[in-house]
């Protein structure tokens, strides 16, 4: 009834289970329990990508002296769980990709008021209203355009532009991507609900969709649409690696305080109930640190928010040069309007 | 994987009796129902069947306590949104598309392999569990490199349909095994044409397999949020996510999972219905006398290039991708040692989470096999009530219950196994069940009566006999948890790192190449376990 | 291996089991198998011959009724022994051999709380009891479709039970090997001395085999006898029709109840009935003989039909006053065909139903 190949098949799958996941209970003791310790040692649950922020996460285990573990994980998610954990989170500082999760934790009261020195270094807009999150590196939203398909002269100035008929089936964006997503929440605290549903409305009817700011970036390259709206470091990225010439697309920063010129940043606050805070405040005071702050000006072509601090990054304006409006980025995380907005409209 | 048993009906297992004086009242005897049926299940299988149950259930009590954590009126206007019916369609017609083209595929190339002359059949049969080992991640990644203008419904489809499909054609593969030819002969005999027999007494006895695996294939679509977001096509996961992502708000992903439930509750009830009273175990003296293998004749270049073609795009197509990638990427950083330890971790977990997930599953596995009843059923739907929802979800009720009652295992490594646990419970107890069945109730029957307690009848007679099932459902879960990512990432130990998480990152951070390795490691390392499933025999 | 133990007698009262209101399968059956007797269960299918033993066996709960196995009460009221408590062993149909286990481990499955000598000494045993010594290592599918079935039995009677269940053993053998090992089974029955129960449909196999049968009819014992009684002194009609061909005549009593007079004479009456006067007599074929139509006190008739088995004939005559034609078994050559003209005379004692 049974063949010895059946027997064998079994042993097989029998020994490929045991083994590892011996050998995995065995190697796991390593990383437990030392993040128990308190003041002593700070976990970091980070949104932002290890590839991008692992160097200088380094640094500051070195800079703050102490034991630091990060989690990663996407923003939305880890806030979710830092919700969830309520007053027994491990996490001792949370580094979010946008303001948009620092801002619904800060809602939620699980975050500590920031000393007032490391609020001064950074300008009121890109920090929390409450003082209990400090933003750390911005990015603008941009025209990407095709100068194969259209001269710089006639990129729009204004993102209320993409939606005239001459754009019909030109415009990418991203609907799903965090920050296009943010940049209609500004739209609508700038200009209301009414105006920005009927500008959703003509860019459905004009744009076409990507998954995010990378493939609509790809698609203004290959000439798939000639405009792109994206944030701008994304474009400085691939620069760096391809070298200008190669890349098929360039950069239009919209002025006079256009919607869609809206600056987001990344940002960290501390979560009060962790016991972590001193290690987690001189984290912070590192983030803010030049050597950080030009961390990020260089890796991710961000935008140092730090007093003092200016990216170096070839052909980037000056940051104090942009015309972006003037925006609680707190008010980013309301994003269940904007996002019930986009349902109805039925962009997501 | 599912009820693969042939159904020996009372009347073909006996010869015909004496015959019965004419008006006599016939009752039914008990020959036919496994022993025990009507009768409590002991104790000894019912108590670890429920605690498995219950653990099945958690993420149903986290939904609960968030979902209503405003009120049920509150939970009922994120329901009783016109957007919610319209999200149900495209979910329920995405899985509808997928489950149809998955028992296409799988009942061809399940009968092709196993029942005609196909040059090669068992290597296309092995070739053919292969695509399990392919996350939908890495396929819809694949697939909308090479042809972005099918992003939505039809890549979405595309790509969950040619990971899936092992699904339905392995229990096939198993049951078109078991059928008996005498059976086909004698509807030859009876003056039907090969393609009539097929249709009308092959297909009729492979329902209960095709219909169990169409139920793993329909909850893992109903679950899936990598290939559905990549594909920019909204179902009900992803609006789950959206939930979580854009208002950070927990009530309204809340509400919406527990739809989801409502859902796979229905999705089952309409499977355990298509089995009726089939999946009695043969009981005769060894198995039935292989077919012969019918002759394909002129239709064997056809045959030949549908598995080609099969083959071709589920599993040459995205390997060759990620070779593609490899080989051109500028970003390609080889960073050997870093992929073998992470790979070395990613079996440690897997392992883990299969063997607790198979121990788990084991007992209603039993329970389901032998014995009826409400009460059975309720158990054994238990199990697969959480298995469509999405793994973020799973992984928060997760969160939810070790910070209050399990601390010190909280983002420890046998959270994260138990998580697997709760996520594929369903695969390993389909798996066993079916095995299960497979082991002639009568041989419990006699141990019993050589004075063995149930416990060790389990432990000698019904394990010994269902092991190789029950095997091939552990190396099953074992490749379901090396994919698995969403709940992984948050329930994970900081800083351990599994080949999915890995490819999660590069992939975020935006470089193919750097995520190339990686994928083709997990694809590889996920193919040893498929490579086996594919190659028993139940 | 002299373990005949008398005091081993199954009692069963009053037992009854239905699956619903319908669905009545056992309505009060009473039966007493004496301790290393060999007894049969025949009835036709559905007549809830399995159900018996499934409850006897303990798989299966009664709804009201005792069971008790050597005066220990296995089933009665707020008693219900588990299988592995009752020393009670089963052979089903088809051996059912644990597939895994080899042809000695097989054996030794019962013997738990023996020493690893003792066990084997018992299995060496068992096997060469029933004749297969030497096919210990063989895994079951090596064997026979027979061999696989006194394995079986090696297997239930190795822990010594108190009875031992037969669930149609036999069935699954084609003829010719089925004689051979019934006799093997009953052999090594009687060597142990154990009770058996065994379930079957078959009546010539009760007959040939068991020491009693008892015939089992909607859920009631029709009755428990000998083989011999059983055949010759059928309780009823049914009966009689159910363990064996019959001839059944309507006859009305005679001579103070000695006789009967039927349609083939006055036939003699083991059981001289009180009462009614006119009812049933039930012969067997073989008590009619075929004589020359000129005898005296021969009826005649018209042969219609002969059936011819080998070891005997059974002819057909259509005799006057009777509906349908009577069976006669004839020995030897039959010379006589269709059509023709014969005489039946009537040997032996009937038996009389009212």
């Amino acid at each position: 009834m049974r063949r010895p190949s059946a027997r064998r098949t079994t042993a097989l799958v029998a020994a490929g289970l045991l083994l590892p996941a011996l050998a995995a209970c065995g190697s796991d003791g390593g990383k437990d329990g030392s993040a128990e310790g308190g003041d002593s040692s700070l976990v970091i649950y980070s949104g932002r990508n290890e590839k991008l922020v692992k160097p200088i996460l380094d640094k500051l285990e070195k800079a703050v002296g102490s034991k630091v573990e990060v989690r990663y994980g996407d923003s939305a998610e880890l806030a979710a769980q830092i919700l969830e954990e309520g007053d027994r989170t491990k996490a001792g500082l949370f580094f979010s990709q946008d303001a948009g999760a620092l801002g619904a934790l800060s809602k939620e009261g699980v975050l500590a008021k920031l000393p007032q020195s490391s609020l001064e270094e950074v300008d009121a807009a890109y920090r929390g209203g409450k003082g209990d999150w400090v933003g750390l590196s911005g990015r603008v939203r941009v025209i990407a355009y095709n100068p194969d398909k259209v001269a710089e002269d006639d990129v729009p100035d204004s993102v209320q532009d993409v939606v005239k008929p001459e754009w019909k089936d030109k415009v990418g964006f991203a609907p799903t991507n965090a920050s296009f997503q943010a940049f209609v929440t500004g739209m609508r605290v700038i200009e209301g609900d009414d105006a920005t549903r009927e500008w959703l409305k003509g860019l459905k009817a004009n744009g076409k969709t990507y998954a995010n700011n990378l493939a609509t970036l790809d698609a203004v390259e290959s000439g798939e649409v000639s405009l792109g709206l994206v944030n701008h470091y994304y474009w400085y990225e691939r620069v760096a690696e391809k070298g200008e010439d190669k890349v098929g697309a360039k950069l239009h920063f919209l002025p006079g305080e256009d919607p869609g010129a809206l600056i987001n940043v990344a940002g960290v606050g501390i979560l009060k109930d962790s016991g972590q805070s001193e290690t987690a405040q001189k984290a912070v005071d590192y983030l803010l640190s030049k050597e950080a702050q030009i961390y990020f000006a260089d890796r991710t072509k961000e935008y140092p928010l730090a007093a003092g601090v200016t990216s170096k990054v070839e052909g980037l304006p000056p940051f104090e040069s942009l015309e972006s409006p003037d925006i609680d980025l707190g008010k980013l995380e309301s994003l269940q309007e904007t996002l019930a907005m986009l349902q109805e409209v039925g962009l997501v | 994987m599912n009820p693969t048993a042939v159904d020996t009906t009372e009347s073909a297992a006996r010869p015909a009796g004496a015959p019965a004086p004419a008006g006599r009242r016939r009752v039914p005897t008990t020959r036919g129902a496994p022993p025990g049926s009507g009768r409590r299940p002991p104790l000894v299988l019912l108590v670890p069947a429920c605690v498995a149950a219950l653990f099945a259930l958690l993420p149903l009590g986290y939904l609960a306590v968030r979902a209503l954590e405003r009120g049920p009126g509150y939970a009922w206007d994120v329901v009783a949104d016109e957007r919610t019916l319209q999200l149900l369609s495209r979910s329920l017609g995405l899985t509808a598309v997928v489950v149809a083209a998955c028992l296409v595929l799988g009942v061809s190339l399940a009968w092709l392999t196993v029942r005609t002359a196909l040059p090669g059949a068992r290597a296309w049969s092995v070739l053919a569990t292969l695509p399990l080992a392919v996350p939908s991640y890495v396929a819809a990644f694949t697939w909308l490199a090479a042809a972005p203008e099918n992003a939505g419904f039809a890549g979405a489809a595309l790509a969950l349909t040619l990971v899936s499909f092992p699904y339905v054609h392995l229990p096939v593969a198993a049951a078109l095994r078991g059928i008996d030819p005498a059976q086909e002969e004698a509807a030859r005999s009876l003056g039907h044409g090969p393609w009539r027999t097929f249709l009308r007494v092959t297909l009729p006895q492979l329902r209960p397999a095709a219909a169990g695996g169409a139920l793993l294939v329909a909850l893992y679509v109903l679950s899936d949020f990598g290939a559905v977001s990549l594909m920019r096509y909204d179902t009900f996961t992803r609006a789950i996510h959206t939930s979580y992502r854009a208002s950070f708000d927990r009530t309204p992903a809340a509400a919406l999972s527990v739809v989801l439930v409502v859902m796979t509750v229905a999705l089952v009830a309409a499977e355990a219905r298509t089995r009726g009273r089939a999946g009695h175990a043969r009981t005769g003296a060894g198995t039935a006398r292989p077919a012969a293998p019918i002759p394909l004749g002129r239709w064997r270049i056809a045959a030949l290039a549908w598995c080609a073609t099969v083959v071709a795009v589920a599993v040459a197509f995205p390997l060759g991708t990620l070779g593609y990638w490899l080989a051109v990427g500028s970003s390609a950083i080889w960073d050997l040692g870093d992929l073998a330890r992470t790979a070395w971790t990613t079996l440690g977990v897997a392992a883990a989470g299969a063997a607790l997930t198979t121990l788990l599953a084991l007992p209603v596995g039993v329970i389901a096999a032998r014995h009826r009843g409400r009460g059975v059923r309720l158990l054994e739907q238990a199990a697969y009530a959480g298995h469509a929802l999405p793994g973020i979800t799973v992984a928060l009720s997760l969160v939810f219950f070790a910070v209050r009652y399990a601390y010190p295992l909280y983002q420890q490594l046998p959270l994260l196994v138990c998580a697997y646990a709760v996520l594929f419970l369903p695969v390993a107890v389909a798996a066993t069940r079916a095995a299960v069945l497979q082991a002639p109730p009568v041989l419990e029957d006699v141990a019993r009566s050589l004075g063995r307690s149930p416990i060790s009848v389990l432990r000698e007679v019904t394990v010994p006999l269902a092991a190789p099932g029950v095997a091939a459902g552990a190396a099953l879960t074992f490749v379901v948890c090396m994919k698995e990512l969403p709940a992984t990432l948050l329930l994970r130990p900081t800083g351990m790192d599994t080949l999915a998480t890995r490819l999660w990152t590069e992939t975020g951070a935006g470089s193919f190449a750097a995520a190339a390795p990686y994928a083709a490691a997990l694809i590889l390392l996920a193919a040893i376990p498929s490579y086996l499933l594919g190659r028993h025999r139940t | 291996m002299n373990d005949l133990d008398l005091r081993n007698d199954l009692r069963i009262e009053r037992l009854a089991k239905s699956y619903g209101p319908e669905a009545t399968v056992l309505e009060g059956l009473d039966l007493t198998v004496p301790g290393g007797a060999l007894a049969a269960l025949l009835g036709p299918s559905g007549c809830g011959k399995t159900t018996l033993l499934r409850i006897v066996a303990g798989f299966l709960d009664a709804d009201a009724g005792t069971v008790a196995v050597g005066g220990r009460t296995l089933v009665g009221p707020g008693v219900h022994l588990p299988p592995e408590r009752r020393r009670i062993g089963i052979v089903p149909q088809e051996g059912a051999l644990f597939p895994h286990l080899s042809v000695a481990r097989n054996v030794a499955f019962g013997l738990t709380g023996l020493d690893r000598g003792e066990r084997y000494y018992r299995t060496e045993e068992m096997l060469d009891l029933v004749g297969l010594a030497g096919y210990g290592d063989r895994m079951p599918h090596e064997l026979s479709g027979g061999q696989q079935q006194r394995i079986a039995l090696a297997r239930a009677l190795a822990p010594r039970p108190a009875l031992v269940l037969l669930d149609e053993p036999f069935n699954a053998l084609d003829s010719a090997l089925r004689a051979g090992v019934r006799a093997d089974v009953r052999a090594a029955l009687r060597a142990t001395g154990a009770t058996a129960l065994l379930v079957t449909h078959d009546q010539q196999e009760a007959l040939s085999t068991a020491d009693l049968v008892a015939v089992v009819r909607q859920g009631r014992i029709a009755q428990c006898d000998t083989p011999q009684n059983l055949y010759r002194r059928p309780a009823d009609p049914w009966v009689a029709g159910f363990v064996g061909d019959a001839v059944l005549l309507p006859g009305a009593v005679a001579n103070g109840g000695s006789t009967a007079t039927t349609s083939l004479g006055n036939v003699a009456l083991t059981n001289p009935p009180d009462g009614r006067s006119t009812g049933t007599v039930v012969l067997r074929p073989e008590q009619l003989r075929l004589v020359d139509p000129a005898t005296a006190e021969a009826v005649r008739g018209k042969v219609t039909d002969v059936c011819f088995y080998g070891h005997d004939a059974k002819v057909s005559v259509a005799v006057r006053g009777l509906g349908d034609p009577v069976d006669v078994r004839v020995s030897g050559a039959v010379s006589i065909d269709p059509g023709e003209e014969t005489g039946i005379r009537v040997t032996g004692e009937a038996t009389f139903h009212p």
